[in-house]
């Protein structure tokens, strides 16, 4: 089913839950068990823990255009009382959701019976008052906001600044600041729209806060280039504080080489240090304090490079994956097709393929690195290029905030790896 | 010649993914079609350029606009991308994939004979035209309602002159001199289709179309 499409995969920042995505609208919220002494094998297995219809397809009559329910980004709120919040996007509005628990529920009203339905008053010979009495947990969510009618273009990415008291959404050529309570109005701090649309050279592929000051965000564009903004600086950023672009390396210049120079995310490190970037075929770490060029460069799959033009046909070029840290910021993961993902340690520079399927993935059993044979002879347990699924991609992956505990969406199913506990 | 139609298939397959990204749920994608623009961009000064070469190497025979490409199934793509464009222009390397042209190829190829026939009328009229002020490479574009492939890549052959008589010098220099004479062509077709009825087919329909070298360099912006 073409709903059930995975299109974001995002951990809460205590790791307890996973929030999904879909291409129908859907949310469904993982929890994480609760270890238990008795039960060390079960420990912390994610389980369904609510599931709500976020988004509607909707219609623009203006322009004549359907707007996709997909959810294209979720982000969470910090826990600051019992009721956990996120917010969730699709091309054209931000939805605030509180999901809560309910264990317990009034019994016992005076006027009503059991069903709800008022009771003849002739019947009514005493007076009792309604009382809490335990009941089968229940998870509800409910939306506390709706955002809408800020974005002319299709909104990339949304993210809460460490104030929590803002977030930021990205469209193609605008960012904009809200107040989780202002629903009405938002401020404008990006805008890069030319007086003369054609003019237009690149648009805004992903944006987010840094980690602690919430004052700076960065913003990444389809010309592979990083922009860092002080919003203390003046009320429209458009004028970057920094500017991070590598110049490209002339050998490497081929036909389609603007188009997968295009950042598909753009990742903060948890310290606030670094950045992340994911184009189509590497990972890019910056340090922000260096603009010229990045820090560390991660090859995800090289032998497309020179598939290029088939990749262009099918439309696999315009892929985007996203990139994601480990809690320590000492390994980044990104997904690639086959199903594979790959995860680089950029202390030992030792890096992995693994394969996310169901023919692996039996519980407990140990994931195998992959390998790709790039050409001569292919080796056992190598695939080849050309036997590669570019149908089976990965596209969105998400890490525990503290622990190696990693979320895989592959097309429509989740995969939750963790490591083995001895 | 490999490249030139190698080129040509590029600029076919995009204006095509163009086309239909308009169909799809949720609207035009404005980074997709800026993408598509580029790549159009890209193909179009490969052709040029791969074309300024054919003629360089031959000339008492330019790639005239000969029926049999027309008549020929799309474009295996097996073509060779060998390195006929010279130093500093952009290669082409990759090899191609053994992979199934996109239906949509097929299509623009059986209609091209009669896209042909209005192109070669067009052709002299343009002539006398001179480029303008050149074509801003970034320069996004409109598209036409009709326009979209069909008898793109005919028309395309058609309409392009052998480089003037003064093209000597740097090569780069030349293709910006074709560039601007191209540019001219484009600026020059009349007046925009008529819109197609709204009962279009999805596909692309078989329709000669005016200003279909408009396409070529207009992308689409929606908004």
């Amino acid at each position: 089913m073409l709903a059930d499409i995975i299109s974001t995969v995002e951990f809460n920042h205590t790791g307890e839950l996973l929030a999904t995505g879909d291409k129908g609208g859907r949310v469904v919220i993982f929890q994480r068990e609760q270890e238990s002494k008795n039960q060390v094998h079960r420990r912390g297995e994610y389980n369904v823990y609510s599931t709500f219809q976020s988004h509607e397809p909707e219609f623009d009559y203006l322009k004549s255009l359907e707007i996709e329910e997909k959810i294209n980004k979720i982000r969470w709120l910090p826990q600051q009382n019992a009721a956990y919040f996120l917010l969730s996007t699709n091309d054209k509005t931000v939805k605030l959701w509180k999901v809560s628990e309910r264990d317990k529920r009034p019994e016992g009203y005076n006027l009503k019976d059991e069903e709800g339905r008022l009771r003849d008053p002739a019947t009514i010979t005493t007076l009792r008052v309604p009382v809490l009495r335990p009941m089968d947990l229940m998870v509800e969510a409910t939306p506390r906001r709706v955002f809408a009618n800020a974005h002319t273009y299709h909104i990339n990415s949304i993210s809460v600044n460490s104030d929590y008291e803002t977030y930021m959404s990205a469209d193609d050529l605008r960012i904009n600041l809200w107040n989780f309570e202002i629903t009405n109005q938002s401020f404008n701090i990006v805008d890069i729209k030319p007086a003369n649309m054609e003019e237009l050279t690149e648009v805004i592929t992903a944006a987010e806060f840094h980690p602690h000051h919430c004052n700076t965000f960065v913003y990444s564009s389809s010309k592979g280039t990083i922009r860092l903004c002080d919003m203390r600086a003046s009320a429209l950023c458009d004028r970057h504080t920094k500017f991070f672009e590598e110049p490209e390396d002339p050998s490497n210049r081929s036909f389609f080489s603007e188009i997968i120079s295009s950042i598909s995310d753009v990742k903060f490190s948890h310290s606030g240090r670094y950045i992340m970037t994911r184009d189509y075929l590497t990972v890019k770490v910056w340090d922000l304090n260096m603009e010229n060029r990045p820090i560390e460069t991660y090859q995800v799959h090289d032998y497309l490079r020179s598939k290029l033009c088939s990749l262009y046909e099918n439309d696999c070029i315009f892929d985007k994956f996203e990139c994601v840290w480990n809690g320590s910021d000492s390994v980044i993961m990104t997904g690639s097709y086959n199903n594979f993902f790959r995860m680089f340690d950029r202390n030992t520079k030792r890096d992995v393929t693994l394969e996310a399927s169901r023919e692996n993935s039996k519980p407990r059993a140990i994931l195998k690195p992959r390998k790709v044979c790039v050409g001569g002879k292919r080796r056992k347990d190598e695939i080849s290029v050309d036997s590669l699924d570019f149908s089976k991609k990965i596209l969105h992956t998400a890490w525990h905030p503290s622990e190696n505990i990693i979320a895989v969406a592959a097309t429509n199913n989740l995969y939750i790896f963790q490591d083995k506990v001895n | 010649m490999e490249v030139q139609k190698e080129a040509q298939r590029i600029m076919t397959l995009s204006v095509w993914k163009m086309y239909h990204s308009r169909m799809q749920r949720g609207g035009l994608r404005l980074h997709r079609s800026l993408q598509l623009s580029l790549v159009m961009r890209s193909a179009r000064e490969l052709y040029l350029s791969a074309k300024v070469d054919a003629h360089e190497s031959e000339p008492p025979l330019p790639p005239a606009p000969s029926p049999d490409p027309h008549l020929h199934p799309p474009r295996e793509a097996h073509a060779a991308a060998e390195a006929a464009a010279p130093d500093g222009e952009q290669p082409f390397p990759e090899p191609m994939d053994t992979q199934e042209a996109p239906r949509a190829e097929e299509t623009p190829a059986r209609c091209a004979p009669r896209p042909a026939k209005v192109s070669r009328k067009r052709r002299s009229s343009s002539l006398s035209d001179s480029g303008d002020a050149g074509l801003v490479p970034s320069k996004k574009a409109r598209l036409e309602e009709a326009a979209a492939e069909e008898g793109f890549s005919s028309e395309l052959r058609d309409r392009l002159q052998p480089p003037p008589a003064q093209a000597e010098g740097a090569f780069p220099n030349l293709a910006r001199v074709l560039q601007r004479r191209f540019s001219g062509l484009l600026n020059c077709t009349p007046a925009a289709p008529p819109t197609a009825p709204p009962a279009c087919e999805a596909k692309p329909a078989c329709r000669p179309a005016d200003s279909m070298l408009n396409v070529l360099v207009r992308a689409v912006v929606a908004f």
